[in-house]
């Protein structure tokens, strides 16, 4: 018994030590892209808003930032609607294709920090 | 291990609920906020309750720390479920596939496993413990695992936004 319970004590810490290699974040930093065309689509949620643009060589799915940061920040669903032109500089993930996550956001000639 | 989400879990997220949980402006966070405050309550009563258990605070008979180091566990428990139920309704076909929350919902079986198995022999052992007597070895073990599982279902649980 006091064996079992030591080995489910083990086997308890164990997901943490194998996990770790993976890395932290699913974003690769040191890849970053700069995406750049009209918005087809707009989900203005939690927990971060996306949006979907149609660039030169694919639709990107862009992860932004929670919708709380992306109002105080001075980005509004009316900023990012359907149909604007975005240029969005950020990091491909390494889990999901075609997604990247923005660093920060232009449109209508203004900048905004998404993280 | 579950690679696509079930149906009833799609439907969850895409429910009215899901989506006004993600539309809202203060829920999520909210109910992030909340989480972590809920932790907080959680871990105090468990590392309380399981430290006693495991002889600190020797002075006081076990049952005068156990008995409301538990009940406020088992509060936190409940403020965790409440909390951590709104999140995951939010985007439960994701997190149901993220291999963290397989591990730390894997991990809160056992840890709910253990305080149940323990749950008759731990209230006999301390109902007429006096101060300073060392408890049985089974309750002490029960003790150390229930901390190392709760431990590590938190680290999982800030993990999941990583993975």
């Amino acid at each position: 018994m006091r064996r079992l319970i030591l080995g489910l004590a083990g086997l308890a810490f164990a997901p943490a030590v194998v996990l770790a290699h993976h890395g932290w974040g699913s974003y690769d930093a040191s890849k970053p892209v700069t995406v750049v065309g009209p918005i087809e689509t707009l989900k203005y949620e939690n927990p971060h808003a996306t949006i979907t643009v149609k660039a030169a060589d694919k639709v990107w799915t862009v992860t932004l930032a929670p919708i709380s940061r992306m109002q105080t920040r001075g980005a509004p669903p009316e900023l990012v609607a359907v149909g604007k032109t975005v240029s969005a500089y950020g990091y491909p993930s390494t889990v999901e294709k075609d997604e990247m996550r923005a660093e920060r956001i232009t449109v209508d000639g203004k900048t905004v920090e998404m993280r | 291990m579950l690679h696509e989400a079930p149906q009833f879990l799609v439907a969850l997220e895409q429910s009215g609920l899901g989506a006004a949980i993600r539309q809202s402006v203060w829920l999520y966070p909210a109910a992030n906020v909340g989480h972590i405050l809920a932790l907080t309550v959680f871990a105090g009563g468990v590392v309380a309750m399981d430290l006693r258990l495991l002889g600190a605070f020797a002075a006081a008979p076990p049952a005068a720390i156990v008995r409301p180091a538990r009940a406020l566990a088992m509060l936190g428990f409940a403020l965790l479920l409440l909390t951590g139920s709104i999140l995951f309704t939010a985007e439960a076909s994701h997190v149901a596939t993220n291999r963290v929350f397989q591990i730390k919902a894997g991990l809160i079986a056992l840890g709910l496993i253990n305080a149940l198995l323990v749950n008759r022999p731990l209230h006999s052992a301390i109902a007429s413990a006096p101060a300073f007597a060392p408890l049985p070895g089974r309750i002490r073990l029960a003790a150390l695992l229930s901390l190392c599982v709760w431990f590590c279902v938190a680290a999982c649980g800030r993990l999941i936004a990583y993975f």
